[in-house]
């Protein structure tokens, strides 16, 4: 009983840990907008179960319609969620270890290919 | 009755006249953005090149070609061969036999009404805009290059090699077929191609096909300008007058 008990609160105190453990790189300017106050998503916790479906419709509307708004652009999640090496003021990209989109991708061990063709950092102009 | 405004009724009267000026001018920004963004495309217009042979020169040709490698980041490959390497618009050189006169030719995507890559893709991944551009879709690219067997004008390339630091605006990833794309992503902003605003004399002439005051429709009215393989009955969205 006893064991199941340790197992039990391992769990518990891990999953703790797992759940902090989302915070831990929401990029620099992300970081910074949530410290302030304002909120650009519906809620975390919609965007983070619907961003592939909310991705893939704005895609569509992009490539087919021409419709080009901010609103849940590659562009932007990229642009927000980046951070930058202090040392030589690169950008690291966002799909490399320990980043925004790869900390949870491989935490739930989902793979995605969206960089593959989109670009992992922000526009020339910004570097 | 007492005219004079006292200082009550001033503010009451400025309180109304600039909410209301805030409102309609709210709603005219938003309107304004609106028109730019968020309205879906559609079939009013058609837009289309005209390739005036006779003014442009092989330099043209070669500053047209920078600047769309430029614009959209392709050209830098450095494992592919000279074959695989892609290229979005080509330098032609067409030669007429009798007289040896020889017209230079810039080829890139003809923007058919009717494409032939758009009838054979598998996926739909080949496709046409409402405004007459035609792309590709390369989240459902397969990469089966059925398009480049079937386009008449040799104009689409594939990818050969793992790419990194594309342009923003423009993703480009190994295995996917690409081709030019008339800039669609200055054009939704209503700017011009990159490699029509290179090219400084009138050669080349972008526009709205419909468009009965645009320069393109007015200038194809008055001269003679011709398809290439206008024999497949295509309906292509670039022109060329000279040759």
């Amino acid at each position: 009983m006893n064991r199941f008990l340790v197992v039990f609160l391992s769990l518990l105190v891990s999953s703790v840990f797992a759940y902090i453990d989302e915070y831990a790189n929401l990029g620099e300017q992300a970081s910074s907008i949530k410290v302030s106050g304002k909120v650009f998503h519906e809620s975390p916790s919609i965007i983070r179960k619907m961003h592939p479906e909310l991705l893939r419709h704005k895609r569509n509307k992009t490539l087919r319609k021409g419709i080009r708004t901010n609103e849940y652009s590659l562009k932007g999640c990229v642009s927000c969620h980046v951070n930058k090496n202090k040392i030589n003021n690169q950008y690291y990209s966002v799909d490399k270890k320990g980043q925004f989109c790869s900390d949870c991708h491989k935490k739930v061990g989902v793979s995605f290919d969206c960089f593959s063709c989109h670009r992992t950092v922000p526009r020339e102009s910004l570097l | 009755m007492n005219k004079t405004l006292n200082r009550r009724d001033f503010i009451k009267i400025m309180n109304a006249t600039t909410t209301g000026v805030a409102i309609v001018a709210s709603g005219i920004t938003l309107t304004t953005f609106a028109s730019v963004n968020e309205i879906p495309v559609t079939n009013k217009k058609r837009w289309g090149l005209l390739i005036d042979t006779n003014k442009l020169t092989e330099t043209d040709i070669d500053g047209m070609v920078n600047a769309c490698q430029q614009e959209q980041g392709w050209g830098t490959e450095t494992h592919s061969t000279a074959s695989q390497k892609p290229g979005w618009i080509k330098k032609l050189k067409v030669k007429d036999k009798a007289t040896n006169k020889v017209s230079n030719l810039a080829l890139m995507c003809q923007h058919c009404e009717e494409p032939p890559c758009v009838d054979v893709c598998p996926t739909n991944a080949s496709m046409k805009r409402e405004d007459g551009i035609v792309l590709v879709d390369k989240h459902l690219c397969i990469g089966c290059r059925y398009c480049m067997m079937a386009c008449p004008y040799d104009a689409r390339s594939f990818v050969h090699e793992t790419l990194n630091n594309q342009k923003e605006h423009m993703p480009r990833g190994k295995g996917t077929v690409e081709a030019c794309t008339m800039c669609v992503h200055k054009i939704d902003k209503g700017e011009t191609p990159a490699c029509v605003e290179s090219v400084n004399s009138e050669a080349v002439i972008f526009g709205n096909l419909y468009d009965e005051s645009s320069q393109i429709n007015q200038t194809l009215k008055i001269i003679q300008s011709s398809q290439i393989r206008s024999d497949l009955n295509l309906n292509t969205g670039v022109r060329y007058s000279g040759i």
